[in-house]
């Protein structure tokens, strides 16, 4: 990722005046509209026209010791906890299920040459073609028959179709930008093949490994669509859960703190992850 | 203990045949995954849009009557059509805003990182999220609307623009571009980044104008990655469902939203209707997409690159 040429980071000054609109006005669009929904969040009344809450909850703190929705939020009849614990644990399984499927196939699909190759990548970015609400409901009626929609197996089996493009062209490329020298070279001494796979090639990889899961983790997390069908409302996870709050058209100072509980793993993802998702090969 | 020589001679008859078997058993886990998932519902979908399911009681394959229903309905065309709207104006304007943050971005001032940092914050949270924000910003008692009587322009919430709930669907296009730029920005920037600074140089040494950069080195280095983003997004815009069901403008639907009503009709009967629609969908995403790569194949011919 460096660049030739310029060893030194310029001053935000070094892009043109255009450019600067572009990227001050792109950040306010992002994320200025956060602002209201925290606002609204720790509101007691907030009618139109006025800009900011008349009345905030800290002036009605006697009345309850949280901001109303927070109370709400963290209480049992929301349903937050139990959507986040769905949420986290089907991200993990889907991880980890995605990881087992991929990693094999990316090496395979890296280092060898077989007839049918082209054909296989085709079927592999073929869940990003396609209508996920054709997939879904096309899906739905397998999984009724077989007895697994609304439960998580249903759930985990279904979110892998999304993830396993992802997991597979970030996989893939990190094998290919290692070869498969040091592998030889272990071998030639003596290796066994679990110990090459261990001691050698899972050191050299891991990066890209966890950058692999960490998104693929994020795109389970955050999908609404096949766990909204596949689910049948058994199963809720925090997109599911603020879609139901929010499908009237209006949103409350609930439905504000379910939308911020549900951008957490997002937030956390993103301060956190910073240099690992920096690079990975989207547009491969 | 595997002897030292098999690593290098693995290209003899045996041995090559047991790597091609070891490569073949480490493909077939993803191969079978995806075959079943798809394949299933591939041929289940197409079934039961000709009229087979005996589950319902009902076995006319092949009837094509559920098509012809569908497709000599206006409404169907209208609402194939506002679903092409919002997908491909959320596309088309997501790439204009895109190319040029992304190249802004690469440039590597001080806060660049930052700033990719904070944009990137879309990509990371729910679609449901971005339509909250659109609800508490563009409705009509929405953070605009309150700015709007805060300077003087209205006096009830009412006189605000209709901007969500209506067929012209600025609320969804404001989502899918919301949630869409900072995925384009990163594909682009990826390749950019790729590309180096050399090409760029050596134009602006030989008197290129920033503008000739742009629109002659620049724009066709990064095609490939604009193509590869733009039919991600266009695929998955045609395809959603939350933001044209909580922010459309009510009947008639987008496609999606079309299936899963007629999929959530009480008479199961209608669930065939349902498949119809999810296989048409189907069909014109291919159609365009297709068509979109084969204009671009041309175009990279024409270039002389492929």
């Amino acid at each position: 990722m460096k660049l030739k040429g310029h060893t030194q980071p310029r001053d935000f000054k070094a892009i043109n005046p255009w450019q600067r609109l572009l990227v001050l006005a792109m950040v306010t669009f992002t994320i200025a509209p956060f602002a209201p929904l925290v606002i609204q969040s720790l509101a007691f009344r907030w009618a139109w026209p006025n800009i900011l809450p008349t009345v905030w909850w800290h002036e009605q703190r006697g009345l309850s010791p949280l901001p109303l929705a927070w109370d709400y939020v963290f209480s049992s009849s929301s349903r937050v906890a139990e959507a986040t614990a769905n949420t986290l644990g089907i991200g993990i399984a889907v991880t980890l299920l995605c990881l087992v499927v991929c990693l094999p196939a990316a090496r395979v699909l890296a280092q060898s040459n077989f007839r049918g190759k082209s054909q296989l990548e085709f079927l592999i970015v073929l869940p990003l073609l396609l209508p996920e609400a054709a997939i879904g409901i096309a899906l739905l009626m397998i999984f009724i028959g077989l007895g697994l929609a609304g439960t998580y197996v249903g759930v985990i089996i279904v979110h892998l179709i999304p993830t396993i493009p992802y997991m597979v062209r970030m996989l893939t490329a990190v094998y290919q930008g290692h070869g498969t020298e040091a592998e030889d070279h272990a071998r030639v001494l003596g290796a066994s093949r679990s110990q090459v796979f261990f001691q050698v090639t899972l050191p050299m990889i891991l990066p890209g490994v966890i950058a692999g899961c960490l998104f693929t983790f994020l795109v389970s997390t955050n999908l609404f669509l096949l766990t909204f069908f596949i689910g049948q409302g058994e199963i809720i996870t925090l997109p599911t859960l603020l879609f139901a709050k929010i499908s009237g058209g209006a949103l409350n100072a609930t439905g504000a703190g379910i939308a911020l509980i549900a951008s957490l793993p997002g937030i956390i993802l993103l301060f956190f992850t910073d240099r690992f998702i920096r690079s990975y090969p989207l547009a491969t | 203990m595997p002897k030292p020589y098999k690593a290098h001679t693995a290209i003899t008859g045996p041995l090559a045949r047991r790597q091609t078997l070891r490569d073949l058993a480490q493909v077939l886990p993803l191969f079978v995954v995806l075959f079943f998932l798809f394949g299933g519902a591939v041929v289940l979908a197409v079934l039961q849009s000709f009229g087979y399911a005996p589950w319902f009681g009902i076995n006319e394959f092949p009837s094509t009557h559920y098509y012809e229903r569908l497709w000599l309905s206006a409404d169907f065309w209208l609402s194939l059509g506002y679903t092409l709207y919002y997908a491909i104006a959320a596309t088309l304007i997501g790439l204009v805003i895109s190319i040029p943050l992304s190249i802004a971005l690469c440039a590597r001032f001080k806060a660049s990182r930052i700033f990719s940092a904070l944009i990137r914050l879309p990509l990371m949270v729910p679609y449901s999220v971005g339509i909250a924000l659109a609800l508490v910003m563009l409705g009509n008692g929405g953070l605009l609307s309150r700015f709007s009587a805060f300077i003087g322009w209205i006096d009830d919430p009412a006189q605000f623009p209709l901007i969500l709930r209506t067929h012209w669907g600025w609320g969804i296009i404001a989502v899918y571009v919301w949630k869409q730029v900072p995925f384009m920005t990163l594909a682009l920037a990826a390749v950019l980044v790729r590309k180096g600074d050399d090409t760029h140089e050596a134009a602006l040494v030989l008197g290129a104008t920033s503008s000739q950069i742009f629109w002659r080195v620049t724009l066709p280095q990064i095609m490939p990655g604009i193509v590869s983003a733009s039919l991600i997004c266009f695929a998955f815009n045609i395809g959603a469902f939350e933001a044209p069901f909580i922010l459309g403008g009510g009947y008639p639907d987008t496609l999606p939203v079309l299936a899963w009503r007629y999929f959530q009709d009480a008479n199961y009967a209608f669930q065939l209707q349902g498949m119809a629609v999810v296989v048409s969908l189907a069909l014109v995403s291919g159609l365009i997409l297709s068509l979109y790569l084969l204009a671009y194949r041309r175009y990279e011919r024409a270039r002389g690159r492929v």
